[in-house]
């Protein structure tokens, strides 16, 4: 295994704006995770932890500042190499599951792979993920048919699709109830632990933060480890 | 609300914006209907000045006529003038360049007439127009031919420019009737001549657009000063028409103040006072009108006094044996009641007796000449005039009953009238009467018997038996002997009758009309085609399209207020009070829209009409549409703006019910599924739309209605519904999973598409819908030159038609009636084998589509026998079975009672124009002013026959006995020479203004109307597919907002923004697809019969470019979406905000 980190995330900066105002929400940032490391990250709301984690994930770009994953910079990269490398390297969990109504379970937790016609044994991970997450009865239901708890680890599964090197997830609790809760967040934990990957979850409860080895705070648009 | 109104201003403004134009469409076809409406009216006020009312006459009368009638006491309180004028039919020639136009009214004015004409009443319009319009150049020209006034609609036809010669041609007025043995038929005592120098030309307007008859288009009008006129006519002094101002409508105290005002000279009567003792009654027409019989017999009645009527014909031969007297009138009488009106003795100075229907008397210089006594067989030979207007040579077989003294009415020259070119000669060889005599068989003891008794009778027959040999249907009676009361003198008796009679006389039963035309023009003015209903469904593709948006965009409106919907009903407030906030501030919105929309449709009605006398001025024929705008017009569109933008918001709203609170709080207003769709009623409506459709076209292909175009549409909204309900099928299916393989995107789509099935199927409809009716409507515009059968099916196989200017009395099926015509050898053989029919006319409205105007009193064709026993044509209905006929043409003949004629009309102009149905009848009045009901008895299917209604000739002449002569024809030409055949018969017949034109050009030039509204209709239809296409935008537009977390997840995932945009394009681009392959095909397959069989010619040019337009408009309104797709923010997107 390579000691070097994975992510290392360096003096990042980004500035909204609104109107005719501009909102800096992260203000030199920096964090640096490990394959292995599951980091909580926590501030309050509007801290930019959330913006933090999209700016890791490659979907916003960074105003100033650097994001290197595995050494390699992805906003240098044209915008379907970012999208193939965000693909390839991230998986996103979010707190409304984003499942899409119009396919069944399996094919939600597909999704990733079918984007760059990913691996061709895609569609037996997927039943194996769905199996881990034990949803294999429900292969077919509709997002519809499922409970809160179900539809995230539908999330956590299409997350996984791909062997991301990065998890993020953005409050993947955030609208399940306490056992439910806690049970995705085994769940996470579970699957983080045997993959090679980091795991970035921002959140706002201590409870699940209390499960991961890292803590990050962002106070005032930096990263602050307790 | 005012804070909600001003908070969502944007969407609300789109709102707004959608029903303005909604609101435009609707108030500006309503306006165009009022423009229509009053433009009509404008123009019968233009055209008529101040006349309201004319009188009319089939003959000429006095110029003092129209003076008198107004020291008439009703007619004097009615109207304030009254002038006089000459109005003639008739055609011109260009003096040098020898341009023709037929169709022209010669139009004779003195400074009264032109003055009431010139006298404008019209809209303000007009009067700026007419302002503006260059003034008439009036140059003296010195020249010795008479000035003519040309309106510039004629000077354009002619190319005629001041100065000009110009040889107006007319029909001379005829004392004795023409069809009749007496009535002059040659040629130029037919058609009147005046060669003129073109004074000036007058614009068309006023003056110059003067015509009686309601129509849009301008009238070719040529203006002769009264006296010239009436010298050319040979009626110096007289005119045939009174221009009266000042009412709208005639009373029935009107009529007797005509018959007060007319004389005796104006009904052409002529009274003799005789002094043997009797006043003879004659009429300057040889035959005395039933009605002046009955107004003289009436007349008498009332003095006290007996009558004799006689009747005088001409015998060409009396024959016993080998015995012959040429040429000798004879008379048709009772006996005479008493001795002072004529004598009738026999040789012994015996009284006749009353004489059986075969019975005759002969005179004894008869007797003597034929070696015949009393009891002896005579064969007389006399020449009859047929319904063809041909003579025939007839013969009747007499049994002598007895042989009169040279005394009395045997002897008197005087018991015959005159006869035209007989009377005033010296010698019989001298005759030069207007029917053919073989002078050679003359005898010099004729001569002397001329010599000393002239045209007395030589022989006598009953009065029952002249009428029945010879009475025509103008009358038998040829003179009224009246006897003059002892102690009177006959000169003064007369005048005593002559009074009487005036008073008796029945200015209807003569021929004399009043012709309320601007009350008519006025009548007419509100149209035959409502053009209001007709934009408004031509603009139905830009009313739906627009209340799509409305509800679209005001659905966009209800996406981004759904929190606050989901709030207010968390907090407890009923959804009805939610809904009713909603649609109040929805109610302002739609009424400030509709108020901009009704301003707004000003613009469009403007724009429309503008397109009317332009683009589509085939369908007006009239340049002269001026915008009419009326303030409850703006009321009406504004209302019903408001009304149908309400409803359709209210529609919208309903989906709110279906979502909970909790969905709503988050602003959640997808539609949510939990089920999978199943195919339900598209299962079975895919196959039944297509076993209807293709069922009804293999039927009309089998019945060979492969034509209809009824069918033909029912057939393709049957194969439309069954396109899209398989579609809907198709779209509702189980897919296969989407996994990684080639491809995936494209079925990513598919399964988008099918995820809003509703939403992807109405999609779809507006696009197959739109495309439907314009590959319907290019499928139905018609050029008949290049389709089979029409000439067959609209013409009875009769590849020319032709109309006169003045009637033929000549039959041009033998070589004699064209020579009378005029023919030169070479064309008369030309024409030999040629099978012509002719009709006699009644001049009328026009019933086709080409006048706007709502006709009042049909043209009438009287069709002869001969083309009635030939059939043919296609009907489209007929009530052959309902009266036991065997062929729809022999209802024609069928006797219906004295005042029901049944008629054939063209199925478009009965439906839309006339609006009768079969079996409906319309009323108008006959020639002696009695009522007449003309019944539907059958139609007949996209015929030449559109402009007038067909009756039998016999109907025709029953009802309007003085119709003489033909002046409309069927010609069948064989195929290919009709236009050799049309030069040949159009100069050989210059003269009578014979305008021949191909059948199928004549279908065509109806037709032209109907490809101009399906010409309006795919435009505006076009357009209304590219404010649906707009809509098709919103949907899409909508579509992305309602799953721009699901779009920002697939980016999240990985997806490229290419990749999401070929996504998105390709769910677009399926519908729009779909839709066009479903419309375009169902129209094709519609219409596949026609071109099959029928010959016909789709506009594939023009129906592409429309496919290309809508699927150019769709891909950009996809494009549209698709840029949207990639600006998608993706952190608000997935947090779930909005």
């Amino acid at each position: 295994m390579n000691d070097a980190p994975r992510l290392v995330v360096e003096s990042l900066t980004k500035t909204f704006a609104e109107g005719e105002r501009e909102v800096s929400v992260l203000r030199g940032a920096a964090l640096t995770a490990s394959v292995g490391d599951s980091v909580a990250i926590m501030g309050p709301s509007g801290s930019g932890k959330s913006t933090l984690l999209h700016c890791v994930g490659t979907l916003e770009p960074p105003t100033t500042g650097t994001v290197m994953i595995d050494g390699a910079d992805p906003f240098a990269l044209s915008e379907p190499e970012i999208a193939r490398f965000r693909n390839s390297t991230v998986g996103f969990v979010f707190q409304d599951h984003h499942l899409l109504p119009q396919y069944s379970v399996l094919e939600n937790a597909l999704l990733p792979t079918v984007a760059f016609r990913s691996a061709n044994d895609s569609q037996d991970r997927a039943r194996s993920l769905l199996d881990r997450v034990g949803l294999a009865h429900r292969l077919d239901h509709r997002p519809g048919e499922l409970s809160g708890g179900e539809r995230q680890r539908v999330a956590i599964a299409r997350a996984l699709i791909n062997q991301p090197g990065l998890l993020l997830c953005d409050e993947p609790t955030g609208n399940l109830d306490g056992p439910t809760a806690d049970s995705v967040a085994d769940l996470l934990l579970e699957l983080h632990a045997e993959a090679d990957s980091v795991l970035l979850v921002v959140t706002h409860s201590e409870h699940l933060a209390a499960r991961f080895a890292r803590h990050v705070d962002l106070q005032d648009g930096k990263c602050v480890e307790r | 609300m005012r804070r909600a109104l001003a908070h969502y201003w944007r969407t609300n403004v789109a709102v707004g914006l959608a029903v303005a134009v909604c609101g435009a469409v609707l108030t500006g076809a309503l306006l165009v209907g009022d423009s229509v409406r009053g433009s009509l009216r404008d123009l019968t006020l233009d055209r008529l000045g101040a006349l309201d009312v004319a009188v009319v006459g089939e003959r000429f009368f006095r110029r003092d006529l129209p003076t008198e009638l107004l020291e008439q006491p009703d007619m004097g309180a009615a109207f304030d003038s009254a002038a006089g004028a000459i109005l003639l039919r008739g055609n011109a020639v260009h003096g040098s360049t020898r341009a023709r136009a037929s169709q022209i009214n010669v139009i004779g004015l003195d400074d009264d007439s032109r003055s009431m004409l010139a006298d404008t009443e019209a809209s303000d319009v007009f009067r700026r127009e007419a302002e503006t319009a260059p003034a008439s150049v009036q140059k003296d020209l010195n020249s010795p031919f008479p000035p003519i006034t040309l309106n510039a609609a004629l000077a354009d036809t002619l190319g005629a420019t001041l100065g000009d010669q110009v040889l107006l041609r007319f029909q001379i007025g005829a004392e004795v009737p023409r069809d009749t043995l007496l009535g002059e038929r040659e040629t130029d005592e037919v058609v009147g001549t005046v060669r003129g120098v073109v004074e000036s030309i007058i614009p068309n307007r006023g003056v110059g657009r003067f015509d009686l008859s309601p129509h849009q288009a301008f009238p070719l009008n040529a203006y002769l000063d009264m006296e010239r006129l009436q010298a050319g006519l040979d009626q110096a002094g007289r005119i045939n028409a009174v221009f009266l101002s000042g009412a709208l409508e005639v009373s029935d105290a009107a009529w007797e103040d005509l018959a007060n005002a007319l004389t005796l000279e104006d009904v052409g009567l002529r009274l003799r006072p005789d002094p043997a003792g009797f006043v003879e009654v004659s009429s300057d027409e040889f035959v005395l009108r039933s009605a002046l019989v009955e107004a003289t017999e009436r007349a008498a009645g009332n003095l006290g006094v007996p009558t004799l009527p006689l009747q005088a014909y001409l015998a060409n031969a009396m024959r016993r044996g080998a015995e012959v007297v040429p040429y000798s009138m004879v008379l048709a009488s009772d006996a005479p009641t008493t001795p002072t009106l004529g004598r009738l003795v026999d040789v012994d100075g015996e009284p006749a007796g009353t004489l059986a229907d075969d019975e005759i008397l002969i005179n004894a210089w008869t007797a003597e000449q034929l070696g015949a006594a009393a009891g002896d067989q005579l064969e007389m030979d006399y020449f009859v005039v047929g319904i063809d207007e041909r003579l025939r040579n007839e013969t009747s077989s007499f049994r002598i009953a007895g042989v009169l003294a040279m005394d009395g009415l045997a002897a008197d020259p005087q018991a015959t009238p005159e006869y035209p070119g007989i009377e005033g000669v010296d010698n019989i060889a001298d005759w030069d009467p207007p029917f053919p005599v073989d002078l050679s068989a003359v005898r010099d003891v004729d001569e002397v018997h001329w010599d000393d008794y002239r045209g007395a009778p030589k022989a006598v027959v009953s009065s029952a038996t002249g009428a029945r040999l010879w009475a025509t249907r103008y009358g038998a009676t040829t003179a009224i002997r009246v006897a003059v009361p002892e102690g009177i003198e006959a000169a003064a008796f007369a005048t005593q009758l002559g009074s009487e009679i005036e008073a008796a006389i029945s200015p209807a039963q003569l021929g004399y009309r009043f012709l309320d035309a601007k009350a008519r023009g006025l009548e007419g003015a509100t149209g035959a085609t409502d053009f209001a209903g007709l934009f408004i469904a031509f603009s139905f593709f830009i009313i739906f399209a627009a209340l799509l948006i409305v509800a679209m965009l005001f659905n966009l409106g209800v996406d981004a207020r759904a929190r606050e919907v989901g709030t207010l009903l968390a907090l407890g407030f009923p959804a009805r009070v939610v809904r009713n906030r909603l649609l109040a501030e929805s109610a302002v919105v739609a009424a400030c829209g509709a108020a901009l929309g009704a301003v707004a449709g000003i613009t469009y009605a403007r724009a429309m009409l503008w397109a009317l006398t332009t683009w589509w001025l085939p369908a007006v024929g009239s340049p002269l549409l001026f915008l009419h705008v009326q303030p409850g017009t703006l009321a009406i569109g504004f209302l019903l703006t408001v009304v149908i933008a309400l409803g359709t918001i209210f529609i919208a709203l309903r989906r709110l019910r279906a979502l909970p609170p909790t969905r709503l709080l988050v602003g959640d207003t997808r539609p949510q599924q939990t089920v999978r769709h199943g195919p339900g009623r598209s299962r079975w409506l895919a196959p039944a739309g297509f076993a209807i459709g293709i069922g009804t076209v293999g039927a009309a292909v089998a019945t060979g209605n492969a034509a209809n175009p009824g069918l033909a549409f029912g057939a393709g909204a049957a194969l439309l519904v069954g396109g899209l309900a398989a579609f809907a099928y198709w779209n509702n299916r189980p897919r296969a999973r989407v996994e990684v393989a080639r491809g995936a995107t494209w079925r990513m789509a598919l399964r988008s598409a099918g995820w809003n099935p509703g939403r992807s199927l109405i999609s779809v409809a507006l696009v197959a819908s739109a495309c439907f009716v314009i590959t319907t409507v290019a499928s139905n515009t018609r050029d008949p030159r290049n389709e089979d059968g029409v000439v067959e099916e609209g013409a009875g196989g009769y590849r020319l038609l032709a109309y006169t200017d003045v009637p033929l009395h000549h039959n041009l099926n033998t070589a004699e009636g064209r020579f009378d015509l005029g023919f030169s050898d070479d064309a008369s053989d030309a024409l030999e084998g040629v099978r012509i029919h002719q009709f006699r006319t009644v001049p009328g409205d026009d019933t086709s589509c080409l006048n706007l105007y709502q006709p009042q009193r049909p043209r009438l064709l009287g069709a002869p026998q001969a083309m009635l026993d030939e059939g043919g044509f296609h009907f489209a209905s007929s009530l052959a079975a309902d009266y036991g006929a065997e062929s729809p043409w022999e209802l024609l003949a069928q006797d219906l009672g004295p005042d029901v004629v049944p008629v054939i009309g063209d199925a478009n102009s009965m439906q839309w124009i006339l609006k009768l149905t079969l079996g409906n009848e319309l009323v108008i009045t006959d020639e002696r002013g009695r009522p007449l009901r003309i019944r539907l008895v059958g139609t007949v299917s996209e015929s030449i026959f559109q402009s007038e209604l067909l009756m039998s000739e016999a109907h025709l002449l029953r009802h309007f006995p003085s119709r003489s002569g033909f002046s409309f024809f069927l010609v069948d030409a064989p195929a290919g020479s009709e236009e050799e055949l049309a030069t040949l018969l159009e100069s050989s017949l210059e003269r009578f203004g014979f305008d021949a034109i191909s059948s199928a050009q004549r279908i065509a030039d109806f037709l032209i109307v109907q490809n101009t509204y399906l010409s309006t209709f795919q435009a505006l239809g076009g357009l209304g597919l590219l404010l649906g296409t707009f809509g098709l935008g919103v949907v899409l537009l909508r579509n992305v907002i309602e799953r721009r977390g699901e779009l920002a997840t697939l980016r999240a995932v990985g997806f490229p923004r290419g990749a999401l945009a070929r996504m998105v394009l390709a769910e677009n681009v399926v519908m729009l697809i779909a839709g066009i392959l479903i419309g375009v095909g169902a129209a094709l397959a519609a219409a596949a019969p026609r071109v099959v069989l029928g010959g016909l010619a789709l506009p594939w040019t023009s129906l592409l470019w429309s496919v290309v337009a809508i699927l150019g408009v769709g891909m950009a309104a996809s494009l549209g979406a698709v840029s949207l797709t990639s600006r998608i923010p993706l952190l608000p997107a997935l947090k779930g905000e909005s």
